[in-house]
């Protein structure tokens, strides 16, 4: 995903503090890669715009129908109703000028009210969900990845090694398993054959959400499950693609030429090997980073685990467009926001990368 | 390779940590700091809640209703029993008596209890109940706004307790707004209310209770509730029938199925409100303290709600009675019935459910009608009622569950139902024939010659008893040369039935008190006063959109009559004939929940045995659980 160009100034250029030609062509690269952030947030806001608006649901039944389903409401009533809910969430109007409401909103970082937990603020909802999904996803994601390339990396270049050979089966066998079934089996074992590990929630009941040693340990506890079950799953994609990079890297002529110098294993593999294959790895790690806004939809159904994703999919069935471009478009802010952010960065960390 | 060594060292030593900081023993589902024994843990079916803190009920859509606020904490004038009550299936809350209507049934007077309290300490009076009207007709944003401004005229208390409604037309029915069936109006404070500007932005937390438990903590993640019984609980109107035995209650989330179960295998969830037949079964196998509403097959509690194919008789198609006959005769509702609820279903031919107190005011006394029912296919007379069909599942699953199926023919009918319509593929060849359809190379066209094709909708994973209930219904239909297709709208099927945009579908447009054999809860939404014009959004609960003259006549007749008058009984016969004859929705079940209780520390849940009450937790009248419940051992 990287973006890279003709080579106009070299990081050990940047690094020196020379600035001129170079350091201008490398700013007008930050200039138009901050161009292009911007056109990729604008569009990817306005398709979500577009097909949340193109939805068959209407939140108004939707609505009606939560309110009705279950008590006796008269149905000459229910026109009044009907009424009552499009003033009240705000659907009357053209399409334009819906249109520019939603945008003054999302320019003002207020997303309005969302509809189907009316009247409470959509980034209020929002905020209330995203750190459980953060704390949960940012660590398993940079376990996984962490745990995943260096054993990959590893693994690449002791090929020899039984222990690690082991691992690469563990992690291939571990890889193609649906993550809901690994996720149903770590749930029954845990939960049901040997009972210790909480399957619900994110901290005990009826503990106060306050930053005590209980509540700590009641997190940890509970997020023990759910980590777990995105570690397993997640560590063997990042092992394989490590090991893969790795193997190409360890046959390159500077690898060979540092061994047959006598430099020590550990840093050809640090400084020769695995920095040279960390480069891809850590773009997936930037998307993956930013995708963790969408949640993990999945993984918090399974474990009872609050969270964005959760809160996604009851405001797609519930037809609450703003909850559901308030989601979308802090997932969409997450993922550029992770690809512009390795891109700048790249040069730094690979020093054979020359930006244009 | 030692730097290997290393990182396996560290590897062995950070993995054991996690179960470190697991506890041994249970896996902590339960709430903290509450002894487990003054503790019933309850199943909210809202699932997580979005809105956590939001207590204002009568706010739109704003919050959870079932996470014990309206079933502990809310409480309004009268109740209905879906099942026998505890004293009668009438029970005066609030109102100290039935409600008074004058002559024309122009004004509803009721007269309240004295020695109520807020759980603040105000006492309760008529100006809470008057206030509750005014405040939501003064705001169409509120829950039931529209439905008291389309009715009230004036209410007002001429003492504090007595409130007198004056009504903007005839309605023997107006009690109904203030009397449970799952929910109702509930009566709001009028000294909390009455300071908020704009009370549809009120949140109401911590609310102030006047049911006999007050909210003690919440998640604000929305996973669970916990109540306290309060300490004056003689002071509300729970405290007639003694004392609540639980101290506490936690209404959660318990997650998917499959945590359902495992929860209370664990006994960490004494009531799970419903699961899928299979859940069930692998209850009552793994589980003894396990009790759901029948003590064996096919457990489930029949609800007060009528599962049906419903047609759009605005869609040519399903216009002709002949037509809709002709699609009964194809179901084989044996089946349907193995197919939704694996044979744990309560069957119905008729547009009533087989429960509470409508098998013996309908179904018996309806059984010799049925038996004589005769259809005209055009070329003969039929007798489409098989009286057997309940007793032939119940035989068809006694292999298998032995000793479970009841042998009594009275309990086999109360489990299984009565009877349903027989198969009859070659009846519904003629009526399609009489309705111009016609059979070419094994499919059947419509009179226009184009291919009859009828759409099935149904809610998919949302509602897994239904799917499968219409999945077998097309399969069934497909074999006889129709052109049925499942059409998947989950999500989308509110709007969908609003709007028309169906051909059939699987769902209810038929709900009742069930304790009490009055029908007008869903049938005056019949008349065709309420019915949409094509491409229009259809109020509730007339999905069919079915127009008859004649269904007219008998609704406004049961307009006229008092809710208890037996005449509304007979009325209520006159309609199940009509929808016989013309069949607007082909009925097919009860809406069985399987309620799963855990007996390991209460006892004393309503059961078929027993039944006091509908066990489901979710339900306004679940209350009258809580005085029946004691420790057990």
């Amino acid at each position: 995903m990287a973006s890279l160009g003709r080579p106009v100034v070299s990081v050990r250029t940047l690094r020196s503090g020379v600035l001129g030609a170079p350091m201008i062509g490398y700013l007008a690269y930050v200039g138009r890669r901050l161009a292009q952030f911007v056109l990729v947030v604008f569009i990817g806001i306005n398709l979500a715009y577009v097909i949340t608006h193109a939805s068959p649901i209407d939140p108004v039944e939707q609505s009606i129908s939560a309110v009705t389903s279950y008590g006796n409401t008269a149905p000459e009533a229910i026109e009044q109703m009907r009424t009552s809910l499009r003033e009240l969430y705000g659907l009357g109007g053209s399409p334009v000028a819906q249109y520019l409401v939603f945008w003054k909103r999302i320019l003002g970082v207020d997303f309005g009210p969302s509809m189907s937990a009316f009247p409470t603020p959509v980034s209020t909802l929002i905020g209330r969900a995203l750190p459980w999904t953060a704390g949960l996803l940012v660590v398993s994601t940079i376990v996984a990845w962490g745990l995943g390339s260096l054993l990959g990396g590893l693994a690449g270049y002791y090929r020899n090694s039984r222990g690690l050979k082991l691992m690469g089966v563990i992690a291939m066998g571990l890889h193609p398993i649906p993550y809901y079934i690994l996720a149903l089996v770590l749930l029954i074992v845990f939960g049901f054959i040997w009972p210790v590990l909480p399957i619900s929630g994110g901290s005990a009941m009826n503990l106060p959400q306050t930053l005590t040693f209980d509540f700590v340990i009641s997190v940890l506890q509970h997020a023990i499950l759910p980590a777990l079950s995105l570690i397993l799953i997640g560590v063997g994609s990042w092992f394989l693609g490590m090991r893969a990079l790795v193997s190409n890297v360890v046959t390159e002529d500077y690898v060979v030429y540092a061994e047959l110098a006598g430099v020590r294993p550990w840093r050809v593999l640090s400084s020769y090997v695995m920095r040279n294959a960390l480069p891809p790895q850590l773009t997936g790690l930037a998307i993956s980073l930013g995708g963790i806004f969408n949640g993990a939809v999945i993984t918090e159904k399974v474990f009872g685990y609050p969270g964005v994703g959760s809160l996604l999919v009851d405001a797609v069935y519930a037809g609450d467009y703003g909850l559901v471009l308030g989601v979308t478009t802090v997932s969409i802010l997450g993922v550029s926001i992770g690809v512009l952010v390795i891109d700048l960065l790249y040069p730094l960390l690979d020093p054979r990368i020359k930006v244009s | 390779m030692r730097c290997i060594r290393a990182l396996l060292l560290v590897a062995c030593v950070l993995l054991p940590l996690p179960f470190l900081l697991a506890t041994s023993g249970h896996a902590q589902g339960i709430p903290q700091n509450i002894p487990r024994k003054e503790l019933l843990i309850l199943e909210n079916p809202e699932g997580t809640v979005k809105n956590a803190g939001w207590f204002n009920i009568w706010a739109i859509n704003a919050g959870s209703q079932s996470n014990g606020l309206q079933q502990v904490a809310l409480d309004t004038l009268w109740y209905i029993d879906p099942e026998s009550g505890l004293d009668g299936v009438w029970d005066n809350s609030l109102a100290a008596d039935k409600p008074q209507y004058n002559a024309d049934f122009t004004e509803m007077t009721a007269k309240l209890r004295k020695g109520i309290y807020w759980s603040d300490g105000i006492e309760f009076t008529a100006d809470d109940v008057v206030s509750t009207v005014t405040t939501q007709i003064k705001n169409p944003g509120m829950r039931f706004s529209a439905v008291l401004a389309s009715n009230v005229a004036t209410v007002d208390a001429p003492d504090p307790y007595t409130v007198v409604f004056k009504l903007k037309k005839p309605n023997s029915r107006f009690h109904a707004n203030f009397t449970v069936r799952w929910g109702a109006v509930w009566i709001l404070p009028k000294h909390v209310f009455e300071k908020e500007a704009d009370p549809t932005r009120f949140d109401f937390n911590k609310p102030v209770s006047l049911g006999a438990y007050v909210l003690n903590s919440y998640d604000p993640d929305g996973k669970w509730y916990i109540w306290q019984l309060r300490d004056d609980w003689q002071r509300t109107t729970l405290g007639r029938y003694g004392k609540p035995g639980p101290k506490y209650l936690a209404y959660i989330d318990p997650g998917p199925p499959d945590k359902r179960v495992i929860a209370q295998l664990n006994h960490e969830l004494d009531v799970i409100h419903d699961i899928a037949p299979e859940g069930m079964f692998a209850l009552a196998k793994q589980s003894k303290v396990t009790r759901a509403w029948f003590k064996g097959f096919p457990y489930g509690h029949p609800d007060p709600t009528l599962p049906a194919v419903i047609f759009n008789t605005q869609n040519e198609l399903f216009r002709n009675p002949d037509v809709r006959w002709a699609l009964a005769l194809l179901i084989d509702i044996k089946a349907v019935s193995m197919a939704a609820y694996r044979g744990a279903a309560t069957i119905t031919a008729i547009g009533v459910p087989p429960t509470g107190a409508h098998p013996a005011t309908y179904h018996q006394p309806m059984e010799e009608w049925l038996k004589g029912f005769e259809i005209d296919t055009g070329k003969r007379k039929i007798k489409p009622y098989d009286p057997m069909i309940g007793k032939q599942i119940a035989e068809m699953l006694r292999p298998s569950m032995g000793e479970q199926i009841p042998s009594d023919p009275a309990e086999i009918a109360r489990a299984f139902g009565m009877g349903w319509w027989k198969v009859d593929p070659q009846a519904a060849q003629e009526l399609l024939e009489k309705a111009g359809f016609a059979k070419r190379g094994g499919a059947w066209t419509t009179p226009d010659g184009k291919p009859f094709i009828v759409r099935v909708m149904v809610e998919g994973d949302l509602r897994p008893v239904m799917t499968r209930a219409g999945t077998m219904i097309v399969q069934l239909w497909k074999q006889a040369g129709i052109d049925a297709r499942i059409d998947v709208a989950q999500g989308t099927l509110p709007t969908r039935r609003a709007a028309g945009d169906f051909d059939t579908f699987i769902g209810w447009s038929v709900e009742t008190w069930g304790g009490h054999p009055d029908l007008s809860y869903f049938l005056d939404s019949w008349h065709s006063q309420f019915v949409a014009e094509p491409g229009k959004s259809q109020p509730l609960r007339n999905w069919q959109r079915w127009s008859s003259p004649a269904l007219d006549k008998i609704i406004e007749s049961i307009r006229t009559v008092g809710f208890d008058d037996p005449k509304s009984i007979e009325l209520g016969k006159d309609y199940i004939k009509l929808a016989v004859k013309e069949m607007p929705t082909i009925p097919l079940m009860a809406y069985n929940v399987f309620t799963a209780m855990d007996q390991t520390y209460w006892t004393g849940f309503p059961t078929s045995e027993n039944p006091y009450a509908n066990p489901v937790p979710n339900w306004g009248n679940s209350r009258y659980m809580l005085v029946k419940l004691k420790p057990a051992g």
